[in-house]
């Protein structure tokens, strides 16, 4: 247990640096703002009481708004992914593989329900962001355009990150 | 009020989360570009120092690069301004808008060895011929301090003579004033050189900056050589004797500007023929 919320808080803390200093100022194009730091909330165990992951989700939005400047947008788009993942476990994955808990990953969860828990995860992540932060639907387009460029990337950041993370897990188990 | 305690345990995680978000786009909503702006400056107290030193250790890297990149674009836009100058020049001559050429080029290089040593200290350069070096161009730090004259070329480096040389000559003159004096080195301090034959009425204080005068045909005008140390009359030629304390640090050069004075032949050959024509 101890062992896991060190490791979380590594995970927490490492996905922080990346986000500030290497996936918020690449700087390449506006079309290209991966937000990368979801992952922290959907790779939690699968069986974390809904309310600490709410909490996590707004500790982690607080903690991106204050480093980026971004006055709540972090905030306003963590909380839904916090509050709905439980939802969203349990429409994209199979109710065997949720209810035996533990880090999600392809192989708890199958290869197809991770991808659907990712993909939706992010999807809602980033459309709520990169919507509010446009603030008009006038260039609904583009910001779709946006949403699709920087989801697709951070959908592959996603599972990379996952893919390390599981296997750190096991290694130091 | 079992009930209500079952009811509240339902609901009190949409309502959380409801109350949460609400208060974040409340507060987004409101914000603008001048609580971003504060935001961001708090959080750079932390996060900025940081960056600084993530930034710092990769501008390291590039320093030297992009160095070079600022020189060579220094170079290019001190041949541009000098243009600049020079059309203005003629345009006040000239109304009629003679061909413009402009009298001064610039390039850059790198020094690859100096002495300080020395009674007779010299810089090599790693430009040449091949680089269009010549001999008697000027050389300068980038920030426009006089350094020496190129005194010798190979294909592919050049030799320049120091300002530390006892053989340097040069004349300058007080900055935004007429009067002017022979510059030279003694051969001891590095750091400073001496300028005599100051008019004694020149109204020069301890501070002023001396600058090149022109009369030279390597230095162009208002070269910065140096700042005035100390000064002293001279009574039997009733001139001043100034101590000059560098403005280019000569132990620390790495990159220079290069100097040419396109008209330096026919300049020289026209003296020539003038000299020649008062040997008897």
């Amino acid at each position: 247990m101890m062992r896991q919320i060190i490791e979380y808080a590594l995970l927490f803390l490492v996905l922080v640096l990346l986000q500030v200093f290497l996936f918020s100022s690449l700087e390449l194009s506006v079309y290209l703002n991966p937000l990368i730091y979801i992952a922290f909330i959907i790779l939690l165990p699968i069986e974390t009481a809904p309310v600490l992951v709410l909490g996590l989700g707004l500790l982690m939005g607080l903690t991106m708004d204050v480093a980026m400047g971004a006055a709540g947008l972090n905030t306003l788009a963590t909380l839904p992914v916090a509050f709905l993942r439980g939802a969203l476990l349990r429409l994209t994955c199979s109710k065997d593989s949720v209810s035996d808990g533990g880090v999600p990953s392809m192989r708890r969860l199958g290869v197809l329900g991770f991808t659907r828990y990712v993909v939706a995860a992010v999807l809602l992540h980033s459309i709520v962001y990169f919507t509010m932060e446009s603030a008009t639907f006038d260039y609904f387009h583009l910001t779709l355009l946006r949403t699709a460029i920087s989801g697709v990337v951070t959908i592959g950041v996603v599972f990379l990150t996952s893919q390390l993370f599981n296997s750190q897990v096991t290694r130091v188990l | 009020m079992l009930k209500l305690v079952e009811f509240i345990k339902k609901v009190y995680l949409p309502l959380l989360f409801l109350v949460l978000e609400i208060v974040a786009i409340r507060y987004y909503a409101h914000s603008n570009s001048y609580a971003e702006a504060r935001l961001l400056a708090t959080s750079n107290s932390v996060v900025g120092r940081v960056y600084g030193s993530i930034s710092g250790v990769s501008e390291y890297f590039g320093l030297r690069k992009r160095n070079r990149v600022l020189l060579e674009e220094m170079a290019e836009l001190q041949n541009e301004l000098t243009r600049y100058r020079e059309s203005a020049v003629y345009d006040q001559l000239d109304s009629l808008g003679a061909e413009v050429e402009t009298k001064y080029s610039y390039m850059t290089a790198r020094v690859v060895r100096n002495t300080v040593n020395r009674q007779h200290n010299f810089l090599t350069l790693n430009k040449g011929l091949r680089d269009g070096v010549e001999t008697d161009m000027a050389i300068i730090t980038p920030d426009g301090a006089m350094v020496g004259y190129v005194v010798s070329c190979s294909e592919r480096y050049a030799v320049a003579i120091s300002i530390l040389n006892t053989d340097f000559n040069a004349s300058g003159k007080l900055a935004g004033d007429g009067h002017s004096g022979a510059i030279y080195w003694e051969g001891f301090d590095s750091h400073r050189v001496k300028m005599h034959e100051l008019s004694k009425y020149a109204p020069v204080e301890v501070g002023d900056t001396i600058v090149s005068t022109g009369f030279s045909h390597f230095f162009p005008e208002d070269i910065t050589i140096g700042y005035v140390e100390q000064m002293e009359v001279d009574e039997p030629t009733s001139s001043l004797n100034l101590v000059l304390g560098l403005a280019a640090d000569m132990s620390r050069l790495q990159d220079v500007l290069l100097i040419k004075n396109i008209d330096i032949y026919e300049l020289n050959a026209l003296e020539e023929e003038a000299n020649s024509l008062f040997q008897y």
